[in-house]
């Protein structure tokens, strides 16, 4: 995991809940990292607040000039890398909002305003998402979210989080994690048994 | 809704008859326009002398003059150079508003180098460029600068982008001229200037400036191509109309009075053949001859079928310079590289991509306003639209946002 701040794109539309990114490409052609399921970022807004956020969604809109040239079946090599990489195909990145602080504080609640449009949008390097997952509250933010497929985000997150420890303390990160999620879904072991077996790094 | 269709219906439907019979008509007379070149193939010399007479009775403009031999000589060319690099410019603008927040327009040139052959990714740009300052949006009369000013402003951008950018493209190719450069643009490569212009000097200057660029291009070793898509052009059909007649009936009256009217060209060559090109033509127009007169060369064109299968003609125009026309090898290698560019069919790739990062939506050109409504109002300006755009804006379907 980079310890480099790198800024993924800008806030297009945002509420306190969620927000959403807009990225240039799709494809990692100028050594940049790429938006990924489950990565945390956060935006950093001019008062100096702090909000973080989950990456729960990367969406790839197609138009009318891809659809003709998957149809026609074109297989051009230059023009298939400059729809790929050059072509400013619309890039939708959704982000749940998972927490807010400042500084070196974070609280794992809602923010108490959203993001403003065109604010820039950080990754989160490993010592951000050590100090973000010291405590797991955020984990019942996730479980309570509409639209999200929880489980699944949960589990990206959390083998993020624990790769941004170093080897002997991600085994302990992620046993007490497991805990926290035995403790909040102890009614819905299904769900739960879901996720742990996600936790396997 | 502001349009009752229902007050349409009877007009509607007498549109429907009157279209079948325009259609019927059209078939008729490019079937006797077919015939008539089928039967006159050659180029002879009493056609030579009648397109002479024409020229001194009426000016006979926008008529066809054969470059070659025979009117007929369809041609495709022989396989297709691998590495090719295919450049094109497209442009697109925001007009001068005099209803609008503030003076000012905008040209935004969109550009692609693309090498075949290479399996990487084009080149691709854009270049916006905004005009506010007094000079720049009023004329010499004070008059707001107009549509066709700004499209001239436009044009030259683009023809000067593509000299431009064939120019970086030989250098970095270390000079190697075994790789062929296209060089396109969206339209014909000569600019648009209307018959009656009043300003000669004008109207020679853009005929100048592209005659610059045309023979940076020539330097460059780069072809450089005015594709013109589905073509509405008619100069072979007045060259038909010469065969017709009689040398003593030419004169200004019969002229003008036009058989094939509202007929294009494209009736009488829509049996070629797919990537299959006619006979090279050049055509009697004052920006051609403009250009001649400086150059000792003229734009000369031949029609091509962009099609990939057959009955189903797709009609292009390709404008060249002589000294491409004049070697059917250069030609067969723009019409290959453009063939094969046609992805998907039909249209070439490289001018669907310039355009695309060329045009401005109007999303974009209310953001742009937006954001000029915002500095106007930091500098202490309050910014007023005309009641009959604000009015235009709180009824028609263009958002503000």
């Amino acid at each position: 995991m980079s310890d480099d701040k790198i800024r993924l794109w800008r806030v297009l539309r945002s509420s306190t809940t969620a927000f959403s990114v807009g990225c240039p490409r799709p494809q990692d052609t100028d050594g940049e990292s790429l938006p990924e399921f489950g990565a945390l970022v956060k935006v950093v807004r001019a008062n100096g607040d702090i909000i973080y956020g989950l990456i729960h969604d990367v969406r790839i809109e197609d138009d009318a000039f891809v659809r003709q040239l998957v149809a026609a079946a074109v297989d051009e090599p230059e023009i298939i890398e400059d729809q790929r990489q050059k072509r400013q195909v619309p890039i939708e990145v959704s982000v749940l909002a998972v927490g807010h602080g400042r500084d070196l504080d974070v609280y794992h609640r809602l923010p108490p305003q959203p993001p403003g449009a065109l604010d820039d949008v950080i990754l989160c390097n490993a010592a951000e998402m050590v100090r973000f997952s010291e405590r797991q509250d955020w984990l019942r933010i996730v479980l309570a979210a509409p639209n999200v497929s929880a489980e699944q985000l949960i589990g990206a997150a959390l083998r993020r989080t624990a790769l941004s420890r170093p080897p002997d303390q991600r085994n302990a990160y992620l046993v007490g994690a497991g805990r926290e999620l035995a403790r909040l879904l102890a009614d819905d072991l299904v769900r739960l048994d879901g996720i742990l077996r996600q936790l396997r790094l | 809704m502001a349009l009752e269709l229902n007050k349409l219906t009877a007009r509607i439907d007498e549109m429907g008859q009157v279209m079948a019979q325009r259609q019927a008509k059209h078939l008729e007379l490019s079937s006797e326009a077919r015939a008539l070149l089928k039967a006159n193939p050659a180029v002879t010399e009493e056609l030579l002398a009648k397109i002479e007479l024409a020229r001194e009775q009426d000016a006979w403009r926008r008529g066809a003059v054969p470059l070659g031999e025979a009117l007929v000589e369809p041609r495709t060319p022989e396989g297709l150079h691998t590495r090719v690099t295919l450049i094109a410019a497209d442009g697109s603008q925001i007009f001068p508003d005099s209803d609008g927040i503030s003076p000012y327009y905008l040209l935004n040139i969109g550009s692609i180098v693309l090498r075949r052959g290479s399996g990487q990714a084009p080149t691709v740009g854009s270049a916006p460029e905004i005009f506010f300052t007094d000079k720049e949006v009023y004329d010499d009369a004070n008059e707001l600068r107009t549509a066709e000013y700004v499209g001239i402003q436009r044009q030259r951008r683009e023809i000067e982008a593509l000299a431009d950018l064939a120019e970086q493209e030989r250098r970095e190719l270390g000079g190697d001229l075994s790789q062929t450069i296209l060089a396109m643009t969206d339209g014909p490569l000569l600019p648009w200037i209307r018959q009656d212009m009043n300003d000669s000097e004008a109207m020679a200057r853009e005929i100048e400036f592209t005659a610059q660029q045309l023979e940076r291009l020539h330097q460059a070793r780069a072809i450089p191509v005015g594709y013109i898509d589905n073509p509405n052009s008619a100069y072979v059909l007045r060259l038909l109309e010469l065969i017709r007649m009689k040398p003593e009936t030419i004169n200004r009256e019969t002229l003008r009075a036009y058989h094939y009217q509202h007929l294009t060209d494209r009736a009488i060559f829509d049996d070629l053949q797919p990537n299959e090109r006619t006979a090279v033509f050049t055509v009697h127009t004052d920006a051609n001859r403009r250009y001649e007169a400086l150059t000792n060369d003229r734009i000369a064109f031949v029609y091509a079928n962009m099609a990939r299968t057959k009955n189903e003609p797709v009609m292009a125009r390709l404008e060249v310079p002589s000294w491409v026309a004049e070697d059917p090898r250069e030609l067969d290698k723009a019409q290959a590289a453009i063939f094969a560019n046609c992805e998907p069919e039909g249209y070439p790739y490289v001018l669907a991509r310039a355009h695309e990062l060329a045009v401005v939506s109007a999303n974009e050109r209310a953001r742009l306003e937006e954001m000029l409504l915002g500095f106007m109002l930091q500098s202490g300006i309050l910014p007023e639209m005309s009641p009959k755009a604000r009015n235009k804006l709180l009824t028609g379907g263009r958002q503000w946002r």
